[in-house]
């Protein structure tokens, strides 16, 4: 095991006959989609690069060829195999997940729980010899009891009334299902933890944009964070290595949540747990508010996830710790709110 | 910082993922973007981190250091003169849309002098930066991986000294056995309706041991889920209890502190004191067995006299997250005060350790051979506390 995180990436790239040449990518549109597009674009052992999405990724170049296709749709089961067996891809990065919550919640289980499926039986279909899912450690679940570093065997307890994690649950489950159904393909989870960086939008990201922060009144959880271009590079990294398996792909380090408002330069604004959860779940209902209740559980208990299997395993090393993933996103923040740096419309 | 004008509504709708306001640019860009950025954006909130992680690279060339920090520090300049400049020219609530590209000539003022300091005053960002500055002061930037908070346990330190000095008068004996290197793991008995012990013997090694190591100990998990206490008690130290906790804390060569009676043992009532209950189920000998740990047997004295326990409700409290309640003589009677502890004579006694070396980590999975090491940790904990008890002439002078 340890030899593969010792030898070179170019070594340890799926033996000499089984090289990864074609890669698809679902959810190419989106933020991690578009930046892994842009950067097997740039790799020159890569031959192609299958972006699958509503629309095409800005990031697509030459390499790239785009299939706009909606998951969510019944017929886009055969519509993917047809385009993997036609491109002959060899692994697929599965990444067309939501990274906030949506009231949406008909839809977003098509595209997530539903989407999955049928990426996975497609992928069975044309033979596809890779499938690396994209996953969230918060699936886990935030508990008091859970150790304070969570290892790849620990369930996840996620509360699964809440559409958010029962979709990326069941994804998962159907990745496991293709693991053991098609022994021929290689199946990688990646559970990374919330994504921080200068340019990456989810729902944490909402959470600490905002001026006042709200907290939990007397909690002060652990927290990490993952760099969105550490996040990028593990799953290029699991698309070239052959790690069959589920990964936590974290950033080093833990930081208590008040250091986290601190250093992002907002205000806490403690609030007694029964009111928030009150308050929050009044706000989703009208809209008002980024998540529903069942993520306050989040900012009360610990959910950290234990790094050294994708370390050892998998020869993932982070390029940024959780406070310098944090730091780059604060910084980004004060260079947009003085308008130095211009967002992007996509 | 200033309010911010993104809109930041999730993207709801036909997109495979929600956000997509900040897609990055065309073209071949991804991380190498990203990690130039890095390099490029001005680090204010912590100029040493971003010049450590490029020193990899140039900690060699002190010219590309000073370059590199100069033109930090005009990016810096930049930054600032450009958000004076905007709260100056330009009314905060309706900014107007188009704004000219070279900001409006300042109004003539003496420049930095009396009214830039009363605008400064006014204005609602100096005091939000004053805050963010003052968050910090209790607390150090970084903690380790279970929360131990250094720069707040100093804090509160005074208070906890003050009880280990003045209150319990804590007397130590046998402090060599505790080694001086690697991992070991301090089994001790767990005494008074509110846990003190664990704090008092992190303390005692603190300050007794030559190399005055740090103890962490387990917590009952118990605690972590009330507000305020699960915070604090990690902040100051404690770990909560489980095998996955402490096995990595072992692994780090650390000395770690455990109560095997647990909650069983916080709960023992006053006739049953200095009485050691189950050992668990042998969790900790099997810990130790798994990572080689040698065990020394710590007997607190004193501690179990701090609240009495007359009884112990257990009726309803379920549905408050407690266990039980528990009856002293003045807790409930006298509400919250009635919880302070007596001024007992405490002293804690350190044991020869118990060296398991002789067992394979195999033995972990052996239940006769831990139930048989429970006992022999068990009972060298039960002797030590006898003979001090016997020993012992008066609770409160020792």
């Amino acid at each position: 095991m340890s030899n593969v995180a010792r030898s070179g990436s170019l070594a340890s790239v799926v033996g000499a006959s089984g090289k990864v040449r074609v890669v698809a990518v679902t959810g190419a549109a989106s933020f991690l989609g578009s930046h892994l597009v842009g950067l097997l674009e740039e790799d020159e052992r890569i031959g192609r690069v299958v972006a699958i999405d509503i629309k095409a990724p800005q990031s697509g170049g030459k390499k790239t060829r785009s299939y706009e296709l909606d998951l969510t749709l019944s017929a886009a089961e055969t519509r993917v195999a047809e385009i993997l067996t036609a491109e002959r891809v060899d692994a697929i990065a599965h990444l067309a997940f939501l990274s906030s919550p949506t009231h949406a919640t008909a839809w977003s289980h098509e595209l997530e729980s539903v989407g999955t499926m049928r990426v996975t039986v497609a992928a069975r279909q044309a033979q596809v010899r890779k499938l690396v899912l994209w996953s969230h450690t918060w699936l886990y679940g935030a508990h008091p009891s859970n150790p304070n570093f969570l290892t790849e065997k620990h369930p996840l307890r996620a509360p699964t009334r809440e559409p958010y994690f029962a979709d990326k649950m069941e994804a998962e489950d159907q990745a496991r299902k293709l693991a053991q159904r098609s022994p021929g393909t290689t199946v990688t989870i990646l559970r990374t933890a919330p994504i921080l960086g200068p340019m990456v939008n989810n729902v944490f990201t909402h959470y600490l944009a905002r001026r006042l922060v709200p907290t939990m009144m007397g909690f002060d959880p652990l927290v990490q964070f993952l760099h969105e271009a550490d996040a990028i590079a593990a799953i290029h990294l699991a698309l070239l290595r052959d790690v069959p398996g589920t990964f936590n792909i974290v950033g080093d380090g833990v930081l208590p949540l008040s250091t986290v408002i601190k250093l992002a330069g907002r205000i806490a604004l403690p609030i007694p747990h029964p009111l928030a959860e009150t308050l929050v779940g009044l706000g989703w209902i009208a809209q008002l508010t980024d998540a529903p209740p069942s993520f306050l559980k989040y900012l009360r208990f610990l959910c950290v996830a234990d790094a050294r299997k994708a370390r050892d395993v998998m020869g993932f090393r982070p390029a940024y710790t959780s406070r310098e993933a944090l730091l780059d996103f604060v910084n980004a923040e004060r260079l947009r709110a003085n308008r130095l740096l211009s967002e992007t419309t996509a | 910082m200033t309010p911010k004008k993104r809109k930041r509504s999730p993207a709801k709708g036909r997109s495979t993922k929600a956000p997509r306001r900040r897609t990055p640019p065309p073209g071949p860009a991804s991380t190498p973007v990203i990690a130039a950025e890095k390099a490029d954006a001005p680090t204010a909130l912590d100029p040493a981190s971003a010049a450590t992680a490029q020193s990899d690279d140039y900690s060699e060339d002190p010219d590309v250091t000073a370059r590199m920090h100069e033109l930090e520090e005009r990016l810096d300049r930049m930054i600032d003169a450009h958000a004076r400049d905007r709260r100056h020219g330009e009314p905060p609530p309706p900014p107007p849309a188009p704004r000219p590209t070279p900001p409006p000539p300042r109004p003539a003022l003496p420049p930095e002098g009396v009214l830039e300091t009363a605008r400064e005053l006014l204005s609602a960002d100096f005091y939000l930066r004053k805050w963010g500055r003052m968050g910090l002061r209790n607390r150090s930037q970084e903690v380790d991986d279970f929360g131990h908070d250094p720069v707040y346990e100093q804090k509160v330190l005074p208070f906890f000294e003050f009880l280990y000095e003045k209150y319990f008068r804590v007397e130590v004996r046998g402090m060599d056995h505790v080694p001086s290197e690697g991992r070991c793991l301090l089994v001790a008995n767990h005494s008074g309706t509110i846990p003190f012990d664990g704090i008092m013997l992190r303390l005692a090694v603190r300050r007794e041991h030559p190399l005055h190591r740090d103890v962490r100990w387990l917590a009952e998990d118990v605690i972590f889920h009330f507000p305020f206490l699960g915070s604090f008690t990690a902040r100051v130290g404690a770990v909560r209890a489980c095998q996955e906790n402490a096995e990595r804390l072992l692994h780090h060569d650390a000395l770690v502190a455990v109560f095997p009676e647990g909650m069983k043992g916080i709960g023992k009532l006053f006739k049953d004191r200095y009485k050691l209950q189950r050992f668990g189920r042998g969790g900790f000998v099997k810990l130790c067995l798994r990572t080689r740990t040698p065990i020394v047997p710590v007997a607190i004295v004193g501690g179990e006299e701090t609240n009495p326990m007359l009884a112990r409700v257990e009726y309803l409290t379920r549905a408050f997250g407690v266990p039980y309640l528990p009856v002293t003589p003045t807790f409930p009677a006298l509400g919250a005060v009635g919880l302070l502890p007596a001024p007992t004579k405490w002293k804690i006694l350190f044991g020869e350790p118990i060296d398991l070396e002789e067992y394979g980590a195999e033995s972990a999975d052996d239940e006769v051979l831990v139930g048989r090491l429970t006992e022999r940790v068990r009972g060298a904990i039960q002797a030590t506390l006898d003979r001090a008890l016997s020993e012992r002439r008066s609770v409160w002078f020792g």
